[in-house]
């Protein structure tokens, strides 16, 4: 009989050398050596949404490897239990479940993974956010987008916003009307995505929107680096609210704002401790003056 | 100080002098399926586009179910050039322009409109997007991204193919036009052509000063051999000159008097061509920086037909800055292992600069009597033919150097002279004077062997 300890060296032992005979089938399949692929997904200590990611790493979504997986995942009837275990009673597999459909780009489980945005437990919200993240496309960004008018701005769904968001999706969601309590959340993934062709919405945004609209809007601008931006960003120096006068020193640093330093030399004397401490920042970023990252972070 | 050119605040936040009133872009419908009517128009719109033309009705209803309607306002961008891409837009209606900026240039390469495609690039070529793309007029386009392409298609690769070949085809077109119009073929400045061997020793510079001198026979007194082949410029010893100056020297001399000192650091063969040494001493290469690099060229083109530059072994800054002034580079590699894998990476990087491959030439200069790689494994490794090899010569070259002449002017029957000439004919060919655009017809299939095993 084997100690415990020996049999614990030994289980992992088996499990390294069943990731490694996954990976090697996969390997092949993306490869187009190979055309079947069979194993078992509940297998214990087998991550195969990580092998995926780790056999297509450095590929684009949509590369001819990640068609090949997706083509014999789909013959091999793999994804179609992928699909039956988003529903599944059991975190652990749902979350697994996500993982692989977001790994392999399965668009057509968009609708499962959307349901699982509004789970019990967080960790799959954040893996059914990522997996949407991954797939993309307008589908996930709806999904994403009533994610977050459900339930707040959460970064994880911000960050995967961006990811999933098709070109010209967020443009024109910040130009409708009835998307408007999303705004911010949209113009923070714009500038997530350096989007230039969402400049003339943020600006527009900027000058009409909710204060959460115009801070979210000002960092937008400062991250796309949108230089056209610069007079409106120095406008919203003198906004009444505090988070947005504070965006508009951090974007007019990123923007290169040299010329409005009269301005941010005003702001130092503002009401507020977080802007003049900012605005003392800005000035000696501008100036060329060391300011270690830290002291840069949002809030 | 507030910039002049740009508008003051209190303009920019009440909307006065802004291109377009807000909304810029707008969906229809806003969320939810398309009504009945616009499904027809949509599909209407699909069936118009070429490359699905061979869609059944099913397929093209799918997809005509998943697109987005926007409606963008004139002068917007909708797309950038150099962000990524995942959507193809379909013209509804309007018109839209396509626009590369190549500093300090911006060429309009084509003016698109209804029923037309655009945006296809950046996935099926996995590439960063070519052209900007803004809106001439205001115009409704359909987009459709590339999950909801690929998950109604599935399977159906001929769309795919089709589409992969609009994309490749339309690249070609967009990067020869804006090298055309970014450079003036068309006003009969000087062709520039950058010649760039990736590992030293595979005889860059000795294919550099022969093409120079077949160039030169042709066009006596308008071709400049530049001699940018860091930290020591031998070019000029190797045809028998003795330079007194050079292009490190005149970074100092003032804006006023910098066309008559560069003309005059000229040296002039006796054969024809000339030949402008980039530094004399290894530590003046620092003072060739891209700006001065680009005054020059930018004086050098209007004086002669053709600037050969020998761009040396490293890539710097400044050899960045020539290839984007070149409109056409010669990869000079040896057939050997670490030459040619060297090559495979240059090809690499060329390409993701931009360069379309037909302005790209492969030399293959075979340094021994029985080269270890063959000409065919070079071309598998390369990914691409082999345009020009040349033999081996023999001592030739050397004995050339020792007697500082050009072989492709007083050895007109040497290995290295032939395939210098044959360089020299690829290079008139694409960009004679005779064909101004550039376009000659079965250049395709423009692939020379001056080896003496054809």
């Amino acid at each position: 009989m084997p100690s415990a300890a020996t049999a614990g060296v030994i289980e992992r032992t088996r499990a390294a050398v069943r990731r490694s005979v996954v990976r090697g089938r996969l390997q092949a399949v993306a490869a187009g050596k190979s055309e079947v692929l069979a194993f078992d997904l509940d297998g214990e200590a087998l991550d195969v949404a990580a092998l995926v990611k780790d056999v297509t790493a450095g590929q684009r979504p949509g590369s001819l490897a990640h068609q090949r997986l997706a083509e014999t995942f789909q013959r091999s009837g793999i994804t179609d239990t992928v699909i039956d275990q988003l529903a599944a009673p059991e975190a652990n597999r749902r979350i697994r479940s996500a993982q692989l459909a977001g790994a392999l780009g399965m668009e057509q489980a968009v609708s499962w993974i959307s349901a699982l945005l509004s789970a019990k437990e967080p960790a799959v919200r954040d893996a059914a956010a990522r997996a949407l993240g991954s797939i993309g496309g307008s589908r996930s960004a709806e999904a994403l987008l009533r994610a977050i008018r459900r339930d707040g701005a959460r970064r994880t769904l911000l960050v995967e916003l961006a990811h999933a968001a098709p070109d010209l999706f967020l443009e024109t969601c910040l130009c409708t009307p009835r998307r408007i309590g999303v705004h911010a959340a949209l113009a923070i993934a714009a500038g997530l995505r350096r989007r230039r062709a969402a400049v003339t919405p943020l600006l527009g945004l900027l000058a009409s929107g909710s204060r959460r609209e115009r801070a979210a809007s000002c960092r937008a601008l400062g991250w796309i680096k949108a230089d056209i931006a610069l007079p409106a960003v120095a406008a919203a120096l003198a906004d009444t609210d505090w988070r947005v006068r504070m965006s508009a020193i951090k974007a007019l640093v990123r923007l290169g704002g040299d010329a409005y330093m009269q301005e941010l030399e005003s702001l130092r004397g503002d009401p507020n401790t977080q802007v003049r401490k900012t605005a003392r920042f800005a000035i000696r970023r501008l100036l060329n003056a060391t300011a270690s990252p830290w002291e840069w972070a949002w809030r | 100080m507030r910039p002049e050119n740009q508008l003051g605040p209190r303009e920019v936040l009440s909307g006065t002098g802004r291109r377009s009133p807000a909304p810029t872009f707008r969906q229809h419908p806003e969320n939810g399926r398309p009504a009945y009517h616009d499904m027809v128009d949509r599909v209407a719109v699909l069936e118009r586009a070429a490359v699905l033309f061979s869609l059944p009705e099913g397929v093209l209803r799918a997809l005509a179910r998943r697109m987005r309607r926007v409606t963008v306002a004139s002068g917007e961008m909708i797309v950038c050039q150099g962000d990524p891409g995942d959507t193809i837009f379909f013209i509804e209606e309007g018109r839209v322009r396509v626009v590369i900026e190549q500093p300090p240039s911006v060429v309009t390469v084509a003016v698109l409109t209804t029923g037309d495609i655009f945006g296809e690039g950046p996935w099926l070529l996995k590439r960063p997007q070519q052209a900007s793309v803004y809106a001439q007029q205001d115009c409704t386009v359909l987009a459709i991204d590339r999950q909801s392409m690929q998950t109604v298609l599935g399977r159906d690769r001929t769309v795919f193919e089709n589409l992969t070949r609009v994309a490749e085809h339309r690249f070609r077109t967009f990067a020869d036009t804006t090298v055309q119009a970014a450079w003036g073929t068309l006003f009969k400045e000087a062709t520039v052509v950058g010649v760039y061997s990736p590992k030293g020793g595979s005889g860059g510079t000795c294919i550099s000063l022969n093409v120079v001198g077949s160039l030169a026979r042709r066009y006596p007194g308008q071709v400049l051999l530049l001699d940018l082949d860091f930290p020591y410029t031998h070019a000029a010893l190797l045809a028998g000159l003795v330079p007194t100056t050079c292009l490190a020297r005149l970074a100092q001399v003032p804006s006023e008097a910098f066309e008559e000192a560069l003309l005059s650091a000229i040296l002039y063969h006796s054969g024809g061509p000339m030949i402008l040494a980039g530094s004399l001493r290894p530590e003046e290469a620092e003072e060739v920086t891209p700006e001065l690099v680009t005054r020059a060229i930018g004086i050098l083109r209007k004086t002669f037909r053709y600037i050969i530059i020998d761009l040396g072994v490293t890539i710097s800054d400044t050899t960045l800055a020539l290839l984007d002034l070149t409109q056409h580079i010669v990869l000079v590699a040896a057939p050997e292992l670490s030459a040619v894998k060297s090559a495979a990476d240059a090809i690499d990087i060329l390409l993701r600069l931009g360069t379309p491959q037909d302005r790209l030439s492969v030399v293959l200069n075979n340094r021994t009597m029985k080269p270890a790689v063959t000409r065919s494994a070079v071309e598998r490794m390369l990914n691409r033919r082999v345009d020009i090899e040349v033999a081996f010569d023999y001592s030739r070259p050397d004995q050339a150097a020792v007697n500082g002449e050009i072989l492709s002017i007083t050895n007109p029957r040497s290995e290295i002279a032939r395939g210098a000439e044959a360089l020299a004919a690829l290079l008139d060919t694409h960009h004679g004077r005779e064909h101004p655009t550039g376009h000659v017809a079965g250049r395709s299939d423009m692939t020379t062997d001056v080896s003496g095993r054809a």
